[in-house]
Formats: C-alpha cells, sequence, structure tokens
C-alpha cells in the first residue's frame, strides 16, 4: 500500500488504528470504528485534497504522497518570495465599499474592501504588507468566488 | 346541521387559492398548510430559484424577476401581478421580504386580495421601533432605558444613558443596523455605519439608542389574534443564543426565567398586543435581566423563523390558524386556552463558519442527510445537490426536537444532529453539536453573550479528532480509483497544475 502523509490542519497527523465502514461512498458519508465505537463522518473530496465532516466540523485534511509533498513544497518556497500578489474574493457577492486607493501602503490585514454576502457586510483584509498597485473592481460590482480583486506589491 | 365539534380543521377551506410569496424553508411551510387546508398553494420565483423545492411543492408557479431579491421576492409590483395571473384569494407572506412591508398589505387589499397579517395600519405603527417603544411605555409596559427619538436628535441624551449602549435602526429587524458603542469616542463613527447598513437594508437610517442590558436573556412571547378581538397568548421562547444580534436556537418554556417572569412577560405582551388593532400570528420581545426585570425591545406582526418551537409544546399549527384567521374565522376555546407540554429546541442550520466569526460560506449541497424519528422535525428548503445563493437568507435547516423535559430534549437533539449531514461546505452544526454538550446550555443559564463568552471561535480539535479526520481521509484516498483521470482534478487546484507540469517534465 501507498505511504501517505497525512496533515490535519497543517500538522502531520497519525490516522490510529480506526476501521472505515463506507455507507455511502458516492455521497461521502462513512464510519469510523474501534473498540466496539462507531463514528459517523462525511468525507470529500480528490487527490490529495480533503475535507472530513465531525460532528458538524468540517475540517480539512491532505492526504498525499512523497512525491506529492515534495512538489508542494516546491511550489510554497516558490510563492513566499516576495512579488506581486493578486488578493481574490472568497466568497461571491456585492462591493459596497473601497478603503483603500492605488498608491496606499497597506498593513497586514489593514481592510481593504467590503463585499456583501448573505446580507452580511464582510471585510476582505490585506493577506501581507504592501502598496495598491491596481484595483480591480468597483462599488456596485457583483464578483464570484476567486474573482481578483486588487494587487499588492 | 354540523355535529361537528372538533376545530382542528375548519368545516371548508378558507381560501380556493393562496399564493406564498416567499421562497425556501419559509415558502414549503406555509405551502404545507395550505395542502392540509385544501387551499391551493401558488409559488412564486426569481429566474435562478425555477426549479426550486419551493416551487415543486406548490400547484402552480408564477416568475417575479431576476435573482437580486429587490427586483423579485422584494418587488410588490410582480407579486401582485403573479397573484393576479393565478387567480389567487389570498398572499402570506412568510417572514422576512415583504412580509411587515405596509405598503404591499395594501396593495394586496386594494388588488381585492387578503393579506395574511395585520392590517396595513398596524404593520406602519409597528413597523416603526421608537414609535412601538412609545405606544408600548404609554401602555406601562417596561422598556429599555434610551432614547424615544432619533439619535440625531438627542446626540447629547446618548452621555446620560452612560456606555455601552446599543444602537438599533428605528426600521429595523434581522439584527442589521445594530451596533453596541463601549465609548463615546466610538460613536460617530458606529452611528455612520449603523446608518449606512439600515439605510441599505430598509431604505430608512434612522437610528434610536438603548442602553445595553447585559448579561440579558431574549425572551419573546407567542401572540395570535382573530379580527373579533380574540387573543391567544401561547407561551414564551428563548432566544438567548445569537451571533450578531441574529437568533440560532430558540426553546420553549425558557430555562432562565421564574413562574413570577413568565406572568409578567405574557401580561406585558398582552398590553402590547392591546395598543393596536392586531390579529394575524404575533411575537412580543423582550430582555430579561439578572434581576428578572424584563423590557420591552419591539413587536413583530408576522410569522417568526421559530414558530414552530410553540408549534410543538402548543401542538397548534399556527400557519393554518393566520391563515384561517385571515378569512374572518374566530379563535376556538382550544386555541385561546390552549395548554404547553414538554419542552421544544429549535436549532438552525445556517451556511456560515462558526470557526471564522460565523462568516458566511458557499458551495453546493454535495450531501443532505436529515434526521427523523420521535419528536423531531426538520424544516428545510434545501435538498441534495442545491446550489446555495449569495442573494438570499443563509438558513439551510431548521431542526426542531420535542420531548416531556429539557433533559430529554437536549438528547434528543444531541441524537438528531448526530443523524445530521450536511456536505459541500462548513456549516454551524459543529457549533450546535457542541452546544448541546456544553455545561452552561444544560443548565440553562446561558445570556446573550453565550457565544462570545464560551464558543468563541470554537475548541481546537482533540488528538482524538485528528486521528480521525485522518484515518478517514486516508480510507478515502485510498479507496478512490488509483490513477484518477485528469477532468477529476479541479481545473484550478495548484496541485493539478502542479502535477501536470511534472507529468510533462518526465
Amino acid at each position: 500500500m501507498t505511504d501517505y502523509q497525512v496533515l490535519v490542519d497543517g500538522t502531520a497527523t497519525d490516522p490510529g488504528d480506526w476501521q472505515v465502514e463506507w455507507d455511502d461512498r458516492e455521497r461521502g458519508l462513512a464510519r469510523l470504528v474501534r473498540n466496539g465505537r462507531s463514528v459517523p463522518v462525511l468525507v470529500e473530496g480528490q487527490g490529495s485534497e480533503w475535507f472530513v465532516t465531525l460532528q458538524g466540523r468540517r475540517v480539512p485534511v491532505t492526504v498525499r504522497t512523497w512525491r506529492e509533498r515534495l512538489l508542494a513544497e516546491a511550489e510554497t518556497s516558490a510563492q513566499s518570495h516576495a512579488g506581486p500578489i493578486t488578493v481574490k474574493a472568497t466568497l461571491p457577492g456585492l462591493i459596497v465599499a473601497i478603503a483603500v486607493a492605488v498608491g496606499d501602503d497597506v498593513e497586514q490585514g489593514a481592510s481593504l474592501l467590503t463585499i456583501e454576502a448573505m446580507k452580511m457586510q464582510n471585510e476582505v483584509r490585506a493577506p501581507r504588507p504592501g502598496r495598491v498597485v491596481e484595483i480591480a473592481v468597483a462599488a456596485g460590482v457583483a464578483v464570484a468566488t476567486g474573482a481578483p480583486l486588487l494587487r499588492l506589491e | 346541521v354540523s355535529l361537528r365539534t372538533d376545530t382542528s380543521l375548519p368545516a371548508a377551506p378558507p381560501f380556493r387559492r393562496l399564493l406564498v410569496a416567499n421562497r425556501g424553508e419559509i415558502a414549503i411551510r406555509v405551502t404545507r398548510a395550505c395542502r392540509e387546508l385544501g387551499i391551493s398553494p401558488v409559488a412564486v420565483h426569481s429566474d435562478v430559484d425555477a426549479d426550486a423545492l419551493h416551487v415543486r411543492a406548490a400547484d402552480h408557479a408564477e416568475p417575479i424577476g431576476p435573482a437580486a431579491a429587490r427586483e423579485s421576492y422584494l418587488n410588490i409590483g410582480a407579486v401582485i401581478d403573479a397573484a393576479r395571473r393565478s387567480g389567487a384569494e389570498a398572499i402570506h407572506p412568510g417572514y422576512g421580504f415583504l412580509s411587515e412591508n405596509a405598503t404591499f398589505a395594501a396593495a394586496v387589499e386594494d388588488a381585492g386580495m387578503v393579506f395574511v397579517g395585520p392590517p396595513p395600519s398596524v404593520l406602519e405603527a409597528l413597523g416603526n421601533k421608537l414609535a412601538a417603544r412609545r405606544s408600548a411605555s404609554a401602555a406601562g409596559v417596561p422598556i429599555v432605558p434610551g432614547t424615544t427619538v432619533a439619535l440625531e436628535e438627542n446626540v447629547a441624551g446618548v452621555a446620560e444613558l452612560g456606555f455601552p449602549v446599543m444602537l438599533k435602526a428605528a426600521a429595523g429587524g434581522g439584527g442589521r443596523g445594530m451596533r453596541r458603542v463601549d465609548r463615546e469616542a466610538d460613536l460617530a463613527a458606529a452611528l455612520t455605519a449603523a446608518q449606512r447598513e439600515a439605510a441599505a437594508a430598509f431604505g430608512d437610517g434612522t437610528i434610536y439608542v438603548e442602553r445595553l442590558v447585559a448579561p440579558a436573556r431574549h425572551v419573546e412571547v407567542q401572540l395570535l389574534g382573530d379580527r373579533h378581538g380574540g387573543l391567544a397568548v401561547l407561551g414564551e421562547r428563548d432566544c438567548s443564543v445569537q451571533r450578531r444580534h441574529q437568533k440560532l436556537v430558540e426553546e420553549s418554556p425558557s430555562p432562565g426565567i421564574t413562574g413570577e417572569t413568565r406572568q409578567a412577560l405574557l401580561e406585558s405582551a398582552r398590553r402590547v398586543a392591546g395598543t393596536v388593532e392586531f390579529h394575524n400570528a404575533a411575537t412580543v420581545e423582550f430582555l430579561v435581566d439578572e434581576r428578572q426585570n424584563h423590557y420591552f425591545l419591539e413587536m413583530n406582526t408576522r410569522l417568526q423563523v421559530e414558530h414552530g418551537v410553540t408549534e410543538l409544546v402548543t401542538g397548534l399549527d399556527l400557519v393554518a390558524w393566520q391563515i384561517r384567521v385571515a378569512a374572518g374565522e374566530a379563535l376556538p376555546a382550544e386555541v385561546l386556552e390552549a395548554p404547553r407540554r414538554g419542552h421544544a429546541i429549535e436549532v438552525r442550520l445556517y451556511a456560515e463558519d462558526p470557526y471564522h466569526d460565523f462568516g458566511p460560506t458557499a458551495g453546493r449541497i454535495t450531501t443532505w442527510r436529515m434526521p427523523a424519528g420521535p419528536g423531531v422535525r426538520v424544516d428545510a428548503g434545501m435538498e441534495e445537490d442545491t446550489d446555495l445563493r449569495p442573494e438570499y437568507d443563509p438558513l439551510l435547516v431548521k431542526l426542531l426536537v420535542h420531548a416531556d423535559d429539557r433533559p430529554a430534549a437536549v438528547a434528543r437533539l444531541r441524537r438528531a444532529l448526530d443523524e445530521t449531514h450536511v456536505g459541500g461546505l462548513q456549516t454551524d452544526a459543529g457549533f450546535l453539536r457542541w452546544l448541546v454538550d456544553d455545561e452552561a446550555f444544560a443548565a440553562g443559564t446561558y445570556d446573550t453573550d453565550f457565544i462570545a463568552d464560551r464558543w468563541r471561535n470554537g475548541p481546537a480539535l482533540t488528538e482524538e479528532e485528528r486521528s480521525l479526520v485522518a484515518a478517514a481521509a486516508t480510507a478515502a484516498r485510498r479507496s478512490s480509483p488509483a490513477s484518477a483521470p485528469a477532468t477529476t482534478l479541479a481545473a484550478g487546484s495548484a496541485w493539478g497544475a502542479a502535477a501536470r507540469r511534472e507529468g510533462l517534465r518526465r
């Protein structure tokens, strides 16, 4: 059997000796069984990226081969070099306010703009310090998940 | 001559056709009441809802416009036209959307149809929370100390109240336009933000201020009134478990008030109802402080999201009675004096991430398993493979349980949550599952700061939980096809791209 490295919330974790009983493999419904206990879970995902919902909590889990691990680590190190980054919408909604202008220097965590979704106002914050070099949206514009909002350098 | 003495069903259907001016779970709830009463239900839908569950539940459906609620579910002209086209005799607005809109209620009456709700004048009088505060106070009902005029007209009065204070929207509801202000220095900025939010949500940016009552419980009283002066006071619901001033859990009876307080609340609710020519279902909301003092907050003359809690303890169908009362029927003694039995709890599953400040989540529901069994009620507007729309309320389903007493109801709720599986997005189910095991919740000693004080963003995963999710994901990977075809790799995933690059390099 292939050996996998398992990351729960980014930390390497030992799966232990739970047995998995699939109730509906297609919809991801299973139970973990050990010593007369049975714990229902819901599993979604593919490849190396999975979500496991346990007692209502949906936890991201990475299950990767050593080859995938090397690839992922190479990608992370490439991204960490300071360069322009594009801040993207993490949820679909309507841009209601933009708090910065091109040329502004922002701290990490500074409010960049506000997206209204599900009737709530959500602040988009700077993932790291930088200068705003481009703003791709305007107030009143609807955006989809993943839409580029602005660029930081 | 009829020999019927029971009143659980009317002698004849109150209306032939009724249009449900809403979507999601509440549209389905009203549709169900129509079916049981022998009324033909008509649905309305925006373009993106054409295949929605609530549309399929109805006999007939009318399109009313594009996805944006302003252009469809809030579009008075479109809803009235749809009702006319469908031949409906009455319109039930559900909650939210147009349910408390006096202009809409008047337009329904002008079109010769019956509005299942109070007269437009009552909606107007109670829709203004400031005016409602003044009239409740005049009726001898205690109100939270604060201004009875718009804040702009009395900013000096805020300092006299002492901080912290709550800013609230006069046209408000649902927590929008509400801001807690702890220091005078923050007042101006909070006022501007609250005004903007209120203006966007309600088209009226008027803000008033109340002294913060904390710790406090949020307890509300369910009323049902007919057109003949009959008023049923159907007990209370405790709605103190809230985030962003919006309710997540409701139960009846309240575990945190004395019998004396309960009687005082019911009496105050009766008095508030007496200030208006009221008929329909309504809720009078109160805060109850540590010393069991209660303060009137507002009266909502519509069906509440959490009406099912009262239905479980009274055995009454509040929606059916709303419709029957609208048709002119008088409430019988069985309703006016309905006894309450046992304990009921409702929890709301939302598309929200409780581990990140209950922020919104989105996506497609890929798995949907709902609980069943004794004492469990599921009010849902979703199903498997539903795409969540960012335009609408993120409520997925209300789970309700009923049992002989509170410990049994909590045990039943725990069991029901363990039978519930929603896949495709993070929901607040993890919070709810934590809640039923929490000591303060079990003791019933929670207040409106419960989530901020005890949950924050949830506990860290335990070692066993980490190993469980690791085992499940590993088994899932092992049982997926050994070499997944390229099309199943998420198109934009970094790993997919990297794997393809790697594949080419060899």
